[in-house]
């Protein structure tokens, strides 16, 4: 199916998500290189360890929150 | 190390300024995910016996269901044997990082459940765990082998996967479990 219509957003958002059949490594893949060159990141090196994944994904979103600050204020840069 | 880590080779401020900016790359962080990284690492790991099963957003584009992610989540066999077949993997794919060394049986055995690791190079993380809360570990998370380029890849189930993200507290997974639910026709539990 090359096009697929919806009445509306809500009714996109609601749909079942692209299941591909074959090679969907490899698609992911392209699609997490796509992410990065849209919004690169910039993690610590080394090791971290947690008591929880709780713990982990406290410290987790806090690295996101800082790497989307870093992106924010980048694109308010003027050219 | 816990809460934070120091960087390898610590760029110059001119370096950080430039990356941070957005005019140029900072020679620590690159920029796009190096597939043959990943493939790299999935060989080092197979190589080695690493007990593991891939979870998460990984685990998930093998089935099929894609989305980007940060990170390759690895659930290992929590044994000290296999933490150690774990760090020479990790050695063997990153040129004998000594970051490798912090990750320890003891702490993955007692009380430190989920370690995350920043590769020196690379884009991915790696988040291994030893076990999820109280409800999955290895030995009770159903799982499958894929192939990647002739090298076998432990992945957990969609079923499996529905039932580690259906239960969190992260919105991103209660999407997953939906699209999981609906690509695979599975059944409320």
């Amino acid at each position: 199916m090359g096009v697929k219509r919806f009445r509306s957003a809500e009714d996109m958002n609601a749909s079942a998500a692209l299941l591909v059949r074959q090679g969907g490594f490899e698609r992911f893949l392209r699609h997490c290189a796509r992410y990065w060159r849209l919004a690169p990141r910039v993690y610590p090196r080394g090791v971290v360890k947690f008591r929880s994944i709780e713990e982990a994904q406290r410290a987790r979103a806090h690295i996101a929150r800082e790497n989307a600050q870093r992106l924010h204020r980048r694109c308010a840069e003027p050219e | 190390m816990e809460g934070a880590s120091p960087p390898l080779t610590p760029p110059t401020p001119l370096q950080v300024a430039l990356a941070a900016l957005g005019t140029a790359p900072c020679p620590r962080y690159p920029v796009s995910v190096d597939r043959d990284e990943i493939v790299r690492v999935l060989k080092a790991l197979a190589e080695e016996g690493v007990q593991y099963i891939l979870i998460g957003a990984a685990a998930m584009g093998f089935h099929g269901l894609v989305r980007a992610t940060e990170d390759l989540d690895l659930l290992i066999h929590p044994t000290a044997e296999n933490v150690e077949r774990l760090k020479r993997a990790f050695r063997r794919a990153y040129d004998n990082d000594p970051n490798v060394e912090e990750i320890t049986a003891s702490d993955l055995l007692g009380e430190y459940p989920a370690i995350r690791y920043y590769p020196p190079s690379g884009d991915l993380y790696f988040d291994v765990l030893t076990r999820l809360g109280e409800v999955a570990s290895f030995a009770t998370v159903e799982s499958e082998i894929k192939e990647l380029e002739d090298v076998p890849v432990r992945v957990a189930t969609p079923l499996a996967l529905y039932r580690l993200k259906r239960g969190t507290v992260r919105p991103l997974d209660h999407h997953d479990a939906e699209a999981l639910r609906q690509a695979f026709d599975l059944e409320e539990e």
